[in-house]
């Protein structure tokens, strides 16, 4: 096994980017790369004028303990055959990072989700609006901070369904026997 | 091809007007599922025995653990059984792949319809099961268990039998690691021991590499936690869950593991031996039963004064169980830490003879007898006086005592108890051929199976249903050989042990140079008075003292416990008594006053 | 300017899950569409922080309803390659049989979709029916039909059952018999080579900057795959090709599907000659409490549609801390078809949705 390919890819970035960002090999075809808040857009940028054209996804990661969110964008260069992920950490105070749309187009759904789910803001795009959740006014869901079962219990309280269900049970049974019913 | 020609190709279909269809048709057929389908619960509840295991790993929480009444309680089993909500439940049966024992299965039955959402909430019972081989069934290969153990170590039979160091290596930590990791937590094992410790609680300390955390787990209920980690009779591991279906988690040495990882029990355990109170206690015999009561009469201030026999602590546990089993430098560790703690002992003391009982009656507030079982039983058959005819405790004791012990070039061991196992070995080790008698079979030995194989490997020969009748001396009244017959079992109807009846036709004889028997030991009882004797309760046979739940007999403030009180002849059932009398001896003298 | 409002959804319309579309039209053309999606999000990114390890194996299938597999082995791969478990080869081989099996059984579905979006409703009859025979053997291995909640991280959790090799071959014979039948209705079918030549273009430099991936990205001609180039289990022992369509529009899609069906079938034939003895799992530790060590972790594979890709982060506890799951229509099933659907006409926007293969359970998860 060997990572010639990986070991260049390193090469050229700590060449290029020497200051703003730290590469490192994880294995095989995998790369990591970690950045400034500040710095992304630029690394991103050369990132894909490298080759790594195809953006795979943006994780969003909440270490409540220290505070911050981790941005992780998901790129792969189909020329190198090498995945990279550019990670990056902002405050989570004020969750805050410019959008990555004029370097990915697609990068505009993925945002959109981190908003929603962590409440994560990307100034510069355009379509912020709600992805998957309606009418949602409780904080955002996949915060680590936020309970679901204790959400669910207060928002909608435990409802009892068993005497619902038995009247409508006895319905069926009285169907069954031939009464009728009111 | 013209467009012309692939209009009509899609008329190909027509082909298959009139063929058989694929669909299920009227009358109705019902669809036979694979062998391996997932569909209702079913659970035999004879073999289930409630660890609620199916509960934990269940995704959907579907699993409830409901208590049945007409299940008795066991040891080792509880009567809950699981009830399953098929609102919840998504036939992935993770339930069946965790079950220890194999009795949950998910059968090949799937149709359940009712108009009563009651009966989707259910406790499978045995009778939908659609047989053997069908269904998801758990088996030990597909189990998500690890039904097999870690091995302990141990040196190679052919060194190991030539000296008295230890024949168990101990784990490594990875050993430990795995062998932790075994352990569901379902606590089942804590029903096995006599002194409930907390077992899934250390494990799970012992797995996170934090030891002295586990030390402290141990010395809620068990001072005596290395000594136990190496010998102990670990009925923990007859329950424990894998034991139905595989071997145990090997709680014994992984009690011992921790144990040896901390130096000093001082450093986790805080007893503070200038903290007198005002209450005095006398202990008699510094055994395990004696040390576990000075350990927790101490950590409550209480003065203790231990009254030993010999010149050395720890009894049986130094005088019974020979050095290659439990090392001197783990006896001095757990003894020392105890004394340590502020509690006094007098050696060479015999109470009975050096000092009165009655003294220590009056002068203390509250007396302990742990003397244990010391005088071997002889068994009866002519010639039994001979020179070289020895009781195994004697046997053992002098050895350990360092005294010299002739017993020639081969020894017959009667017996096959720990005892028969422990006297065979150190023979071996003396440098004598060993061989054992014993008149069941080899199954009815009440020695643990791995001390039989132990003893087997480093080349004891084990004669079962082998009975002696007579001991031939020679003309110098020296044992020359014993005569023996063999036996036959004869069945005793259900439910009782067969009996060795002896074949007495043909009388064989084997030429030996000692013969050591090990058929069982009597308490000591010449320390009372005859007042006291007559006011005590003893059992049927005349050997055991009758007390109550603090460990007190009938005399206000004589407090009993070890082998003189249980039948289980081990460790840390003594540690057991010691701790019901530790608290006895803290509620002060005789059972009325509060 | 007034426009036509039309509403498509959420529910079946046809075999992708529930999602609804918005169109604009003027007229026939269509002047802007909105996909809305919601209906299938269930968060089991975030239940999955809430249960241990291996209690997550039973839940991940339900993220993908056509191909349920590929979740199971990712998830799988990505908790093995961050503990350093590894599976034994005949297990790795089980898992490509799966995926290849259920790659087959999700591009039936897709060719049932794809004609019935065209009103040829003899085809969905027919492919989904030949799916239940790949179901039966999923049955079979497996215990389940539709969610097989097989692979487990370790392996798989049971060994093939007797005779299980020769009946998927017995299969494979079926289906290829039956693709001859399904080439003289559907691929070579007039009606469909006219309705879906030269439509819904999706260009090659277009396709790769909006990451669209699998199949949608081989048919607009770029020669990409997850088993070739970021290889997985044992796919680099096996010998199969990619096929490459490269036009781009709905035809090019379906023929990539058709393509690639040969090569699955000749992937899982090479599989059962080629699958070794051995163990099937290497157990865990403990199956409840055991802890996954910290780090994480891009595992990705080539679905029936596309990349899909599980990033799994663990803080060295008993639950995962975090765990991303990239669905392969995230990408095609909303940017591109919001953009690519406006000039089309409105009778062949359910012949371009179903060709981009969208499954809106892996968009939401």
């Amino acid at each position: 096994m060997s990572l010639d390919v990986e070991e260049s890819i390193k090469q050229d970035i700590d060449l290029r980017l020497k200051d703003i960002a730290k590469c490192e090999i994880q294995r095989e075809r995998r790369l990591k790369l970690y950045t400034g808040k500040d710095r992304v857009i630029p690394v991103l940028g050369f990132l894909k004028s490298y080759g790594f054209i195809h953006l795979a996804a943006i994780s969003c990661v909440d270490w409540l303990d220290d505070g911050e969110f981790e941005i992780v964008y998901n790129l792969w260069s189909y020329r190198d055959k090498a995945g990279i992920l550019v990670k990056t950490r902002i405050s989570r105070e004020n969750p805050e990072i410019d959008t990555a749309i004029p370097i990915y187009e697609i990068a505009e759904t993925y945002e959109r989700e981190i908003h929603e789910m962590f409440g994560v803001n990307f100034p510069g795009n355009p379509n912020l609006t709600s992805l998957f959740l309606e009418d949602w006014n409780g904080p955002p869901p996949m915060r680590k901070d936020f309970d679901t079962r204790k959400y669910a219990a207060e928002k909608y309280g435990m409802r009892d369904l068993t005497e619902q269900l038995k009247i409508g049970m006895d319905k069926i049974k009285g169907v069954r026997d031939g009464d009728e019913i009111l | 091809m013209g467009i012309f020609k692939k209009i009509f190709t899609p008329l190909d279909a027509l082909k298959h007007l009139g063929q058989k269809p694929h669909t299920i048709r009227v009358p109705y057929v019902k669809k036979e599922p694979a062998k391996r389908y997932r569909g209702i619960h079913v659970n035999d509840w004879d073999k289930c025995i409630g660890c609620g295991n199916c509960a934990r790993i269940c995704t959907c929480q579907a699993i409830e653990m409901i208590p049945i009444d007409s299940i008795k309680v066991e040891e080792g089993k509880t009567n809950l059984r699981p009830q399953v909500d098929y609102g919840r439940c998504s036939f992935c049966g993770q339930c069946v792949d965790v079950c220890p024992t194999g009795s949950l299965k998910l059968s090949t039955e799937y149709l359940m319809t009712s108009t009563n959402k009651d009966d989707y909430i259910f406790i499978p019972p045995k009778d939908r099961d659609s047989g053997e081989g069908t269904g998801w069934e758990s088996s030990t290969e597909t189990s998500m268990l690890r039904f097999d153990r870690e091995e302990m170590p141990e040196r190679n039979p052919d060194e190991r039998k030539l000296d008295f160091e230890p024949v168990l290596l101990g784990f490594s930590e990875q050993q430990a690691y795995l062998e932790s990791m075994r352990c569901l937590g379902c606590g089942l094992c804590v029903d096995g021991c006599p002194t409930h410790m907390f077992i899934p609680e250390y494990i799970q300390k012992i797995r996170d590499a934090e030891y002295n955390g586990a030390v402290d787990e141990f010395f809620k209920n068990n001072p005596l936690p290395q000594i136990c980690g190496t010998v102990c009779t670990h009925n923990c591991e007859d329950n424990c869950v894998y034991s139905r279906r595989g071997n145990p988690i090997q709680i014994r040495y992984l009690k011992g593991f921790a144990a040896e990882k901390v130096d000093n029990y001082g450093d986790v355990i805080k007893v503070d031996p200038d903290n007198k109170i005002d209450k005095k206690v006398a202990v008699i015999g510094a055994g395990p039963a004696g040390l576990t009561l000075a350990f927790y009469l101490r950590k409550y201030g209480v003065q203790v004064k231990i009254f030993e026999s010999t010149p050395n602590a720890e009894g049986m546990m130094r005088y019974g169980i020979p050095r290659y089993r439990l090392s001197e430098k783990t006896l001095k560790k757990e003894t020392d830490f105890i004394l340590s703690t502020g509690a006094e002992i007098q050696y060479s003391t015999e109470i009975g003879k050096d000092i009165p009982l009655k003294n220590l009656l009056d002068e203390y507030d509250a007396v302990f007898i742990g003397v244990g079982f010391q005088q071997g039983i002889p068994m009866g058959v002519p010639g039994e006086d001979a020179i070289g005819v020895l009781q195994a405790a004697d046997f053992l004791r002098d050895v350990a005592m360092g005294k010299k012990v002739e017993i020639g070039n081969k020894a017959i061991i009667v017996g096959g108890g720990d005892v028969a196992m422990d006297a065979s070995r150190t023979a071996l080790r003396l440098g004598a051929k060993s061989v054992i008698m014993y008149r069941r079979r080899w199954v009815d030995m009440p020695a643990h199976e791995e001390e039989k194989l132990e003893a087997k490997d480093e080349g004891v020969e084990i004669m079962p249903q082998t009975l002696p009748t007579e001991i031939v001396k020679d003309e110098n009244g020296k044992v020359k050989s014993v005569k023996y017959v063999k036996t036959k079992m004869v069945d005793q109807g259900e439910g009782k042990r067969p009996k060795p009846v002896p074949i007495e036709d043909e009388i064989y004889e084997m030429e030996c140079s000692a013969v050591i028997q090990a058929i069982g030991q009597n308490p000591d009882y010449s320390l009372f008075p005859d007042d006291i004797k007559e006011k005590l309760q003893f059992d049927k046979r005349g050997k055991r003292i009758i007390v109550d739940d603090y460990g007190e007999t009938l005399i206000p403030g004589l407090f009993a416990g070890g082998d003189c009180v249980n039948n289980r002849g081990d460790i840390v059932g003594a540690i057991a008594d010691a701790r019901k009398a530790a608290r006895g001896a803290q509620r002060g003298r005789g059972r009325a006053s509060p | 300017m007034r426009y036509f409002e039309y509403f498509v959804g959420p529910q079946h319309v046809g075999v992708t899950g529930n999602m609804s579309y918005h169109l604009w039209a003027d007229g026939d053309e269509i002047k802007k569409m909105i996909t809305s999606v919601g209906y299938l999000h269930r968060g089991f990114e975030k239940l999955m922080e809430y249960r241990e390890w291996v209690k997550n194996v039973p839940m991940v299938p339900r993220i993908c309803v056509p191909e349920p597999d590929v979740n199971e082995v990712l998830y799988a791969m990505g908790v093995e390659e961050l503990s350093g478990l590894v599976p034994s080869e005949r297990a790795q081989y089980i898992r490509v049989l799966v995926l290849e099996m259920a790659r087959l059984s999700a591009f039936l579905f897709y060719f049932a979709g794809a004609a019935g979006a065209l009103g040829l409703y003899t085809i969905p009859q027919w492919t989904i029916g030949d799916r239940d025979y790949i179901l039966d053997r999923f049955e079979e291995l497996t215990g389940g039909r539709a969610y097989h909640i097989y692979t487990t991280p370790g392996g798989v959790r049971r060994d093939l059952p007797d005779g299980f090799k020769s009946r998927v071959q017995e299969t494979m014979n079926y289906l290829k018999k039956r693709l001859i039948d399904y080439d003289r209705l559907m691929f070579e079918n007039a009606i469909i080579v006219k309705r879906t030549k030269g439509i819904g273009i999706i260009e090659k430099d277009y396709a790769m900057n909006m990451g669209v991936t699998g199949p949608n990205l081989r048919a607009s001609g770029i020669k990409a795959d997850v088993r070739k180039d970021d290889h997985y289990l044992v796919y680099d022992k096996l010998d199969f090709d990619v096929p490459v369509v490269g036009d781009g529009d709905i035809f090019s899609r379906i023929m990539q599907r058709r393509l690639e069906f040969d090569e699955s079938i000749k992937i899982i034939e090479q599989v059962l000659e080629m699958m070794p003895d051995g163990g099937f799992i290497e157990k865990l530790p403990n199956p409840i409490e055991w802890k996954v060590p910290a780090g994480d972790v891009y595992v990705k594979l080539e679905s029936s549609k596309g990349e899909f890709g599980y990033y799994i982060v663990s803080n060295g506890e008993e639950k995962p801390y975090r765990i991303h799951v990239r669905g392969p229509s995230y990408t095609h099933g909303i940017q591109v078809a919001q953009e690519k659907i406006v000039g089309m006409r409105i009778a062949d926007v359910a012949p371009f949705l179903f060709s981009l293969d969208v499954c809106p359970p892996d968009i939401e998860r």
